[in-house]
């Protein structure tokens, strides 16, 4: 701000000679000097909150200077009005403008203020991010909120209020993997003890695939709850939209479920698709165990003992289960070969991509189209042939080496023992 | 004429022939160890062989090393065989010449006339070890890598000079391709070099002065049993010499050498590495130093100690009782068996909870 | 079983060897006039002869063998003969063995020929070209690259390591550029 205001004011003295030019500068230079001391000097907002004792009342002052928005020029009066020049507790005068802690609902409203307005972000970020209200209103907080519910999360209980960090820094509650424990603060069975909502997602979460490679590999392409669930529009996915969740990862899957029959009955049923089968929070590594109609597998879910989808799904079974006996065993073979010194790397380029095949037809399996699973299993099981057959070559191989060297030994010892009847001969005929 | 009569005229066969025919080597109760001269040439006979059949295949540099003995064993025919029989038949060449040494110390050879014999056999050992050194680094895997590491480690702590002898191994501060082009160069050109001059002169001198009789038996009947060198040892030595090749046969496809994993200079050492079996007492002793001696670094100690002794052993021709009698001689042969259990103990030490490759 | 024969012939050998002690009777077939000794040894050098032939030829036959150099005569880890001429077509993509670890080769619409490594950066699973998305996917975790190889979406980290491709008369060659 003052750094416009000295620009204003050099237009103004530019083309008045160099005398009146030198004496404007010393003006301004005071000037700047005395803004800034003014703005590190009063700030009477924290001096003073930074001198009391109650934490609640401190700790604003403290952890302020490390906001992003202090980082920007902004000041407490920013958001909370008054005077931060005025020393006295006049400076809290709500008849100069002094707003004071937000309520609950206020909060949402404030922050919009500035980051729903284009015009004013762009000031600070090319690209900004432009918070909806009208997205805010669609979520669950938002509606429980206006309801009167004072448990539920506003913009300060996710992001923080004093000390709020960019959304790609760590130490942020919202950098993608602290976001679930950020969610848990109010996601949890105590906080909502009494409440019908359901409080063990986190728990799930933390156990899933995506809950392991978020928050103990550090995986950040793993989703974490926004992913799913939207931030500032947060609510569950709605019933219809579950494979588009699921799908914006899993696009292959998705696309093959799409256009099964399988989808088609589950609409006919109401059940979900992915989440009926893999389950939503807990989602674990999907294991070929789960392809089964015996109790314990997925499909007994829904699929009686004899019925027609039964005797398909029965059909899959066996070939998948065939397919991958073919991989064991040709790896077995592969490694036999491997552990006899045989170089088997051929064998493993093709098990490899017998391998790939089976992925394929894992993800295959979404379609439900036993012709197709089956064409696809067929072809698995042609390469994995193939791979075997390189391993049961190296074996041959190794076979052979062993009955060539037992006929060299052969050779060998007769050629000792003729040349020791040789020398012997020899010792005789001297008469020794 | 006959094929023999013109070779005869042009190349003067005559004069070799009659040296042959005249080569007499005594026989008595230790002439068993007679043979193992002839053994390790026979293997180094199989080394100069396989070696110059690998090296048609072989490439020596840090992209390609791996990759060409991966080739060399699954696409060249037969390539397996050349490799696992010349890794095998180094192992077998070193410990046949420390059979041969230990058994011309023991029964002191080494007497005169034939002190620079055994010099020249000594220089035939010391260049056998470098041999196996270099050659070990050539297929570029893990063990390679790591035992070079730790062997070029143990050079640099030589005092004074270890550091420098140390980088003119590696060529630079660490074992990088460069080294892997060095040890290539040392292995296939310098080496050989050095090892036909030096065996030149060791087989020349071992015609030249014949064959030296153990002092016990000299003083026996002076009546000694003799045998023609030609056919009767030649005959026995071809026997043996068979056996080490059946030998070589059984082992290359019974164990093959095996592949390995490429060498990986930022991946950790493999656990339990070590030096091939023939450096493994003195690696082992090595470790068993305490880490200071009277404020010397333990692996400095070791290393002087060895090269002490080491010179000892290669001057004691001059330093043993000149008939091989008497208490001197005594004393000689104890420390001469004292060395062989020394060696044997601490290289089965090496081993002892591990596994043998 | 071979070890015993062996033996057994030997044995059978030293007998036709013959003792010299004259009481033992010499074999059947074997005159007691004339010379015997040359005779029996002149047929145990014969058959020394033949053994040590056998011998050399186990010898000599691998170390020929040897010599010939096998049908892909280097390594297939720097360079590799991908594909043919035209067994690609524009659109469409190869997946080749390289070093162990898949490739793949792609040819764009104008008939470009472009390597890559094959290995997902996620989680590394085989990648595919769709030429109608202009994109090289991968179907484990919706992984998108641009022709380039650039990671463009999705959850891979890394971009695909590039491969030189060389079309040299009827091959299509792909190399790994120079080593780090």
């Amino acid at each position: 701000m003052s750094g416009r205001v000295v620009a204003i004011l050099a237009g103004r003295i530019r083309g008045r000679g160099p005398l009146p030019a030198a004496a404007a500068l010393a003006v301004m230079t005071a000037l700047v000097l005395a803004a800034s001391a003014a703005r590190a000097a009063t700030d009477s907002c924290l001096d003073c909150h930074r001198a009391l004792d109650d934490p609640r009342l401190k700790a604003p002052a403290q952890g302020f200077p490390r906001d992003i928005h202090s980082e920007r020029g902004f000041t407490c009066a920013s958001c909370h009005g008054g005077n931060p020049s005025d020393p006295d507790v006049s400076a809290m005068d709500p008849d100069r403008g002094f707003k004071g802690a937000p309520t609950r609902d206020q909060v949402a409203p404030l922050c919009a203020g500035c980051h729903a307005n284009a015009e004013f972000m762009k000031h600070y970020n090319p690209r900004p991010y432009i918070f909806s209200l009208a997205e805010w209103k669609t979520s669950v907080h938002c509606k429980r909120e206006s309801l009167g519910d004072q448990k539920v999360a506003t913009c300060t209980g996710c992001h923080g209020v004093h000390g709020i960090r960019p959304h790609n820094d760590p130490a942020s509650p919202i950098y993608p993997t602290n976001v679930p424990r950020t969610c848990a603060r109010c996601h949890n069975p105590d906080y909502l003890k009494g409440r019908a909502v359901r409080a063990d997602q986190y728990a799930l979460y933390a156990q899933s695939v995506h809950g392991v490679a978020l928050l103990e590999k550090g995986d950040v392409s793993a989703p974490a709850c926004n992913d799913c669930h939207g931030n500032h529009g947060a609510a569950p996915p709605g019933l219809k939209d579950v494979t588009m969740v699921c799908g914006t990862c899993h696009g292959r899957e998705a696309e093959l479920f799409d256009g099964s029959r399988m989808k088609a009955a589950m609409d006919l049923e109401g059940k979900r698709g992915c989440v009926t089968c893999h389950g939503n929070h807990g989602v674990k590594q999907p294991t070929d165990a789960m392809l089964s109609t015996d109790p314990g597998g997925t499909c007994s879910g829904c699929h009686e003992p004899g019925s027609a989808a039964e005797r398909d799904t029965r059909a899959i079974i066996a070939s998948f289960g065939g397919l991958k006996r073919s991989l064991a065993g040709a790896d077995s073979l592969l490694k036999l070969a491997e552990v006899r010194g045989m170089e088997a790397s051929p064998g493993r380029e093709s098990l490899k991509d017998a391998q790939d095949r089976l992925v394929a037809v894992r993800a295959g399996l979404h379609s439900f189209d036993p012709k197709k699973i089956g064409a696809a299993l067929g072809e698995g099981a042609a390469v994995a042939a193939k791979a075997a057959g390189y391993g049961r070559e190296a074996l041959r191989d190794w076979r052979n080496r062993r009955l060539g060297t037992a006929a060299s030994l052969v050779v060998i010892l007769l050629l000792m023992g003729l040349l020791i009847a040789r020398i012997r001969q020899g010792e005789r005929a001297r008469g020794d | 004429m006959s094929v023999r009569d013109w070779l005869q005229t042009r190349l003067g066969l005559e004069s070799l022939e009659h040296v042959i025919e005249k080569k007499r080597v005594p026989v008595h109760r230790h002439s068993f160890w007679y043979y193992w001269g002839g053994m390790t040439l026979f293997l180094f006979g199989v080394q100069v062989t396989t070696g110059i059949l690998l090296v048609l295949y072989y490439r020596p540099s840090a992209d390609e090393a791996y990759e060409s003995v991966r080739f060399l064993m699954t696409q060249v025919s037969f390539g397996w065989l050349v490799r696992s029989i010349h890794s095998w038949s180094a192992n077998l060449m070193v410990g046949a010449a420390m059979v041969h040494m230990f058994s011309a110390f023991l029964l002191k050879a080494y007497r005169r006339p034939r002190e620079v014999t055994w010099l020249t056999g000594m220089g035939l050992f010391v260049l056998c070890l470098a041999f196996g050194f270099s050659g070990y680094l050539l297929p570029w895997n893990q063990l390679a890598f790591f035992a070079t590491k730790v062997g070029t480690d143990i050079v640099a702590a030589v005092p004074l000079v270890g550091g420098f002898l140390a980088r003119l191994l590696r060529g630079g501060d660490q074992i990088t391709g460069g080294t892997l082009t060095r040890f290539f160069g040392f292995h296939v050109a310098i080496l050989p070099l050095l090892m036909t001059a030096v065996l030149g002169l060791h087989l020349f001198l071992v015609q030249w002065h014949g064959m030296s009789v153990p002092p016990g038996v000299e003083q026996q009947a002076p009546a000694r049993k003799e045998m023609r060198f030609v056919p009767d040892f030649l005959l026995r030595d071809i026997v043996g010499w068979l056996a080490a090749l059946g030998a070589l046969a059984l082992l290359a496809a019974l164990f093959p050498w095996e592949l390995g994993l490429k060498a990986d200079p930022y991946a950790p050492a493999p656990a339990g590495i070590k030096p091939e079996w023939y450096f493994g007492w003195m690696f082992q002793t090595l470790r068993m130093l305490p880490s200071h001696v009277l404020g010397i670094e333990g692996e400095v100690l070791g290393i002087v100690g060895f090269g002490l002794a080491g010179l000892v052993w290669v001057v004691v021709p001059f330093l043993d009782a000149p008939d091989g009698r008497g208490p001197r001689a005594r004393l000689w042969t104890a420390i001469g068996m004292l060395a062989i259990v020394y060696v044997i103990v601490f290289t089965l030490l090496v081993y002892r909870g591990g596994h043998p490759r | 079983m071979f070890p015993l024969d062996a033996a057994a012939r030997r044995g059978s050998l030293r007998a036709a060897a013959g003792e010299t002690d004259s009481r033992s009777a010499p074999e059947a077939g074997r005159v007691g006039t004339g010379r015997p000794h040359m005779k029996r040894r002149t047929f145990l050098d014969w058959l020394i002869g033949a053994a040590g032939a056998v011998l050399a030829a186990f010898v000599l036959y691998p170390i020929l063998r040897y010599l010939v150099p096998p049908q892909a005569p280097e390594a297939a880890t720097r360079r590799v003969v991908a594909a043919k001429k035209d067994e690609v077509k524009p659109g469409g993509f190869k997946i080749f063995a390289f070093g162990g670890e898949p490739g793949i080769l792609i040819r764009t619409a104008d008939g470009e020929y472009r390597a890559f490594t094959a290995v997902c950066t996620h989680l590394a699973c085989t990648v595919q070209f769709v030429a109608a998305e202009r994109v090289i996917w991968c179907a484990c975790h919706d992984g998108r690259y641009d022709l380039d190889g650039r990671n463009a979406s999705g959850p891979p980290p890394r971009p695909l390591e590039r491969f030189e491709v060389h079309v040299i008369g009827d091959d299509v060659v792909v190399e790994k550029g120079a080593a780090a």
